[in-house]
């Protein structure tokens, strides 16, 4: 597995909790009546911020785990990690942002059809962030089947 | 088992070539060692560019590292 199938792996895992942690925080609100303006948007940058804390903290795991495993499996006290990102690998990231803006681009469209049919606004919020997360997620996991196939 | 029209020798080149290393021709060239599995098993068409690295780390003409089958092109 490269340095990129691995980073792109903690991601998605991370990514997987955050969307689990929302989903389980927005039916606890429903649950107690508390689906209120303050809490949802308490939430949404609360998910913004984890996403973005997640995305830089996996990298530097990963790099600090891949030198970690290298070191044990050669030896070496010096460890090479190929963490360069070449041609296939900047292609298949391509793709998988493709990927990712697709799935966005319809859960806003399904986020905006929630409003324009009566529902509260706070609903297309929750579906805007919900399907953020989402989106990442299917990209992600795009990525990783890239990366299998060989292409 | 390749997936696309073109097909390579770049196992059958690395061997005669001191058994160079997959690890070896991607670092020479510039890629990771699993774009150059990928390469030989043929799932991964290299850009042009790369074609021509790799070919001239065998000293070879671009057509005795790489082959085009029209028959298995899907254009």
């Amino acid at each position: 597995m490269s340095f990129q199938e691995k980073n792109i792996t903690v991601t998605l895992v991370n990514f997987t909790l955050i969307l689990a942690y929302f989903l389980i925080r927005v039916l606890q609100m429903a649950a107690t009546e508390t689906f209120t303006e303050p809490n949802v948007f308490r939430l949404w940058v609360i998910i913004i911020v984890a996403a973005v804390v997640v995305t830089i903290a996996a990298t530097i795991l990963t790099q600090i785990v891949s030198a970690i495993i290298e070191v044990i499996q050669t030896g070496d006290k010096e460890p090479e990690i190929e963490d360069i990102a070449d041609e296939r690998d900047k292609l298949i990231d391509l793709r998988g942002t493709s990927i990712t803006y697709t799935v966005y681009s319809l859960g806003v469209l399904v986020a905006m059809l929630t409003f324009a049919f009566g529902q509260p606004p706070l609903i297309m919020f929750s579906l805007l962030i919900f399907f953020g997360v989402l989106a990442q997620i299917v990209g992600d996991i795009s990525r990783l089947l890239l990366y299998r196939r060989g292409f | 088992m390749a997936d696309t029209a073109i097909s390579n020798n770049i196992r059958k080149l690395r061997f005669f070539h001191n058994e160079m290393t997959q690890k070896e021709l991607a670092k020479k060239v510039g890629v990771t060692r699993q774009t150059i599995i990928a390469i030989e098993k043929g799932h991964y068409p290299p850009s042009l560019e790369l074609a021509f690295r790799i070919a001239h780390v065998f000293e070879s003409p671009l057509e005795e590292v790489f082959s085009y089958d029209p028959k298995k092109d899907q254009f």
